[in-house]
């Protein structure tokens, strides 16, 4: 008899002990107000200092990168450039594309790899065609003008043009990852409100192929 | 359009022809010139309030790079010449690579049909301007090309140096009112009319409509002019692309040596590229930018499960913006994500966590440049957190059923001034 008792207590303690674990475990992960503020920013620094800009022999392009790595970083490029996770961008594949998002009135947009793969990332494109994304949103695909809400260009349009070549000198830098990215397109769903102008999704929409 | 051109063929050949390719320019513009310039083209186009310099605006018809004289309108080559090769130092990209020609003269065209000016009046063309060829610079027109700099008075805005710092140069405004910096003549590649002696001494004799760039036609003689071009030519540097390795990191330690002397002008470079506008300002349900409300805040985002979040209203405003906050309250948020009450926000949307590397003196010269913003009242809504029921169940969505939880912007403004 008090076996059966003990068992039943026990489960019971234990039962509600995984509920309470359970709930605890919902309500503070991921810690983002637990966390010190450098366990955010630190990651996003070290996902850029990988990119080895040391290593470049040439001391102008190194001088150029260091400045462009600066703007980049402070920038932010990585926090839609960077494969989209529910804890934040996935810095491990840094630069690497895949963050959706939906524009009313302007369709679904995913964001670019920005890597020197050749087949989908930024090794596909000459200098002047990221420079003119830089300067004006219009990309290499037929010309067309990036709405500025899905690329922030008016902004990157401020930089003078110096930087503007730092930052491609930068990105330049960054090792290839094969990351496809979908084409953009002209329907955009918004799936979570439809008073809402822009969704940005937290799942990946980059595959590995 | 063409039934209608077919019927009247024989009277109006001209007319309609005009009318056709306005239809097919407006097709072009709506696509690719409308974000900027704006559908009726007034330069007001959804990412037009934060564009440095502001596009142009058609209906104003104040046009900066003519071969005409001043107040006058442009050729049409003059415009299909910005279209096609685009306009330097500004986000106006050459459409050569992706426009026919007859597309780029379809556009021209449409972009006329925004003033009545363009119908009303003929462009004034400068007979000299097209049989006078500069010659070489020699040392002796530079030598009287430095002398005219000085008697036009060029120094006042441009500086003696010529790098945009002259006296007035920093209350200088555009027709619609618009602080426009002088444009700095050390760095020939931003010239918005081109960097040859002939573009440069173009916009001597022209004028540059709309701008304080006056025409100096009557104050100087066309040989003034052109060795005014020579000289100015010779106040260039290299741009860090023609550096050596060496003469680029003397050029970043005496960039940061002027931004710590002028940290206001540094702190706008900075918040202009580093996109803080992109949500520190109401949107229309559009998408575009309200003008007059920029750095007012209002936007509100919602960062499902955690709750709804109203952009700050960055200007001085010192009972809703920043006007009572101290220099190191508005670090601790940009830097650490630390309100002044010491709560912590999330890392996102306010993305402070890149900002957490910016140096010490950057961020010095961002806080002096927003306490420059004028103040515009709009108080904003404290965060809201959904109950913790809902609170629970999202994040069971979000950890356990991997759904898809986005981060989503809303339209309009969530801030007390309201109006959009």
């Amino acid at each position: 008899m008090n076996v059966r008792r003990v068992v039943k207590w026990t489960l019971g303690v234990l039962l509600v002990l995984v509920v309470v674990g359970f709930l605890a475990f919902l309500y503070l992960i991921p810690p983002f107000t637990l966390m010190a503020p450098e366990a955010f920013s630190g990651p996003e620094i070290a996902a850029a200092d990988a990119v080895k800009i040391d290593a470049i022999t040439d001391p102008k392009t190194r001088a150029l990168a260091e400045r462009g790595k600066y703007i980049v970083v402070a920038t932010g490029c990585v926090d839609c450039h960077a494969p989209p996770s529910a804890a934040g961008p996935d810095f491990a594949r840094y630069m690497a594309g895949g963050l959706k998002t939906a524009v009313r009135g302007h369709g679904t947009f995913v964001s670019a790899n920005l890597t020197a793969d050749r087949q989908y990332g930024l090794g596909r494109r000459t200098d002047e065609d990221v420079l003119r994304v830089l300067r004006s949103g219009v990309s290499a695909d037929g010309g067309r003008q990036l709405w500025y809400r899905d690329m922030p260009w008016a902004w990157t349009a401020n930089w003078t043009e110096e930087d503007r070549v730092a930052v491609l000198t930068y990105l330049r830098q960054i090792p290839a990852i094969a990351h496809k990215i979908p084409p953009p397109s002209s329907e955009a769903v918004m799936t979570y409100d439809t008073a809402a102008i822009e969704e940005g999704s937290t799942v990946n929409a980059g595959t590995t192929p | 359009m063409r039934v209608l051109c077919s019927v009247l063929l024989i009277s109006s050949v001209g007319l309609c022809g005009v009318a056709s390719a306005q239809t097919a320019g407006k097709a072009i513009y709506d696509e690719r010139c409308a974000q900027c310039h704006g559908v009726d083209g007034r330069g007001n186009g959804a990412a037009a309030p934060v564009l440095m310099p502001r596009p142009r605006d058609f209906a104003a018809a104040q046009f900066k790079l003519r071969t005409t004289e001043t107040g006058s309108l442009p050729t049409d080559d003059d415009l299909i010449r910005a279209i096609t090769y685009g306009v330097p130092g500004t986000s106006m990209p050459g459409w050569q690579k992706f426009l026919s020609t007859s597309d780029i003269a379809a556009v021209a065209t449409y972009i006329k049909s925004f003033s009545t000016r363009f119908a009303a009046e003929r462009p004034q063309s400068i007979p000299t301007v097209a049989a006078s060829v500069p010659g070489a610079p020699t040392p002796q027109t530079v030598a009287a090309g430095k002398a005219v700099y000085e008697k036009l008075r060029c120094a006042a805005c441009h500086g003696t140096d010529g790098r945009g710092t002259g006296a007035i140069a920093t209350d200088l405004k555009d027709d619609a009112g618009r602080p426009l910096p002088a444009t700095n003549l050390t760095e020939p590649w931003t010239f918005r009319g081109g960097a040859t002696p002939q573009d440069v001494y173009l916009r001597f004799r022209t004028g540059m409509n709309g701008t304080p760039m006056p025409s100096f036609v009557t104050a100087a003689s066309e040989t003034e002019l052109r060795n005014l071009a020579a000289y100015v030519l010779t106040l260039a540097r290299k741009p860090v692309w023609d550096m050596t390795a060496e003469d680029v990191t003397a050029f970043y330690k005496a960039q940061a040596a002027e931004a710590e002397r002028d940290p206001v002008r540094h702190g706008r470079y900075i918040v202009s590229t580093i996109g803080c506008t992109f949500c520190h300002t109401p949107v229309r349900a559009d998408g575009s930018l309200v003008d007059g409300m920029v750095f007012a805040g209002g936007q509100k985002w919602t960062a499902a499960p955690f709750g709804d979040f109203v952009s700050y209203n960055l200007t001085s405003d010192k009972e809703t913006g920043l006007g009572g906050w101290t220099d190191d309250q508005i670090k601790a948020v940009l830097t650490k994500g630390i309100r002044p009450d010491g709560s912590r926000m999330l890392p996102f949307p306010m993305p402070w966590p890149s900002y957490a590397s910016l140096t010490a003196s950057d961020l010095s010269a961002i806080v002096a440049y927003l306490r420059t913003i004028p103040p515009i009242s709009n108080r904003i809504p404290a965060p809201t957190r959904p109950n913790i029921v809902s609170y629970l169940w999202g994040k069971f969505q979000l950890l356990i059923l991997k759904k898809d939880m986005p981060l989503v912007a809303y339209p309009g403004n969530a801030g007390s001034a309201g109006g959009v």
